[in-house]
């Protein structure tokens, strides 16, 4: 079995606070994020 | 941030261009389509967060699909109408709606030399403020040179050549080169919702307060995404950037295998209009008498630095708080520079569950540069306190 995987729908403020903060507790956690714009964003 | 730097620092594969259509909560799955090749595949996962966002509301009339009308509502958004403003030079802009997108982008406009002309269906525009301290900021809107047209609704968008060329209302038609919409927008759950995962308050996503869904391995987070109101002790929905990323950490913690709750919100918010700043927090008048409770208010003047300091100028703060308790309910500030960001006290005070009578002795900061020895604030929340404590 490979490593949990975590699926984020929206690379916007939400979702890559979510994404960035999962992975910092958990480095072991596949993550990956879908948007559908062209850009994706956040502010640490 | 792009894409390669979410890579190389966090080591989180971010796709752009990749559009989620389903999700398959049975079999843990979401069919992905990459907008570029046009092609779909399903992807496996173990935890899903939607945060979808939300999505402007576009008004169903005729000619609202002319191209030079814009919604607001992403980055891409932003940066097209910029491109639209340097490279086609439009004269003209009307923004239909007078809510934080539609006074801020009207503000843009001006800077950016165009004539701009503002509708909004209702008697004030900031309907997040009371109808006094909105007042002010129409006001402060006919200042700065916007030409406000209050009470009148959208009938159609008129089109020559295959650009919008004006605005109709219900009482005038207003000629425009460049027209934005922001007249607010709803939860983008569609998707969610096709899946069965249960919404709630405005076609928000429920969440609890760890922002887990009520349907196992989901979570959600940000303006697609319910929020608890810590004043009226009801779901809320709020679209707003600064609860987006506060809910998308506390998700991202509780995915990461970590505990984090996010108790809720007072609903607080700023914005600004040229040297205008406008500010709101908790509960305004509206929403009190909707929760049957009976609240007093104070509205005072005063300045934003001391009244002799060079740049001192108006400030406006009105404070709600309800009847024999005197727990403070809700604020709102309209003002110059410096006026806006003391709604803070306040939305801190509504987080601690202050009364007014308790606000009076905090001890703020004072030196003739950034305030009066009593603040406005204070100013405020005394009178509150007296008019709490008078027989109605």
């Amino acid at each position: 079995m490979g490593a949990e995987r975590l699926v984020v729908i929206g690379g916007d403020a939400a979702g890559m606070s979510a994404a960035a903060q999962a992975k910092r507790l958990n480095r072991n956690l596949d993550v990956i994020a879908f948007e559908k714009g062209p850009h994706t964003s956040y502010s640490a | 941030m792009t894409p390669e730097t979410f890579k190389s620092e966090y080591g989180i594969d971010a796709r752009v261009l990749h559009e989620v259509e389903e999700i398959d909560p049975e079999n843990r799955r979401v069919l992905v389509k990459d907008l570029q090749s046009k092609k779909g595949r399903w992807e496996p996962y173990d935890r899903l967060l939607i945060a979808t966002g939300a999505v402007p509301f576009c008004p169903k009339v005729p000619g609202s699909d002319a191209p030079g009308i814009y919604g607001l509502h992403s980055l891409q958004s932003g940066i097209t109408v910029r491109n639209v403003v340097d490279t086609e030079r439009p004269r003209r802009a009307v923004v239909v709606g007078g809510g934080y997108i539609g006074l801020e982008m009207a503000e843009a406009l001006l800077l950016r030399g165009l004539e701009v002309s503002l509708v909004e269906r209702g008697t004030q525009v900031m309907n997040t403020l009371d109808p006094d301290m909105g007042a002010l900021v129409s006001k402060a809107l006919v200042e700065v040179g916007i030409n406000l047209y209050l009470e009148e609704s959208l009938e159609a968008f008129e089109a020559a050549g295959g650009r919008v060329t004006a605005v109709v209302t219900d009482r005038r038609t207003l000629p425009a080169d460049l027209v934005i919409l922001g007249l607010g927008v709803r939860p983008n759950t569609a998707l969610a919702q096709r899946a069965g995962i249960p919404l709630g308050v405005r076609g928000a996503i429920r969440v609890n307060d760890r922002m887990q869904t009520d349907t196992p391995g989901i979570w959600a987070a940000g303006d697609c995404a319910e929020s608890f109101h810590l004043v009226s002790r009801r779901p809320v929905h709020i679209a707003l950037g600064t609860i987006a990323n506060k809910q998308g950490r506390v998700a991202g913690i509780n995915i990461g295998g970590g505990y984090a709750t996010f108790p809720g919100v007072v609903g607080t918010a700023v914005s600004k209009i040229c040297k205008w700043e406008v500010a709101r927090t908790g509960l305004q008048e509206r929403e009190i008498r909707q929760l049957g409770l009976e609240f007093a208010t104070a509205t005072i003047k005063s300045t934003t630095r001391a009244g002799y300091y060079p740049q001192a100028g108006p400030i406006t703060v009105k404070a709600l708080a309800e009847k024999g308790s005197g727990r403070l309910l809700g604020a709102q500030i309209v003002g110059i520079e410096g006026a806006a960001k003391r709604i803070d006290i306040f939305a801190t005070a509504l987080h601690a569950g202050m009364s007014v009578q308790e606000m009076i002795n905090l001890d703020l900061s004072y030196a003739p540069p950034y305030s009066n020895v009593w603040d406005p604030v204070l100013v405020a929340v005394r009178q509150a306190d007296r008019e709490v404590r008078s027989a109605s």
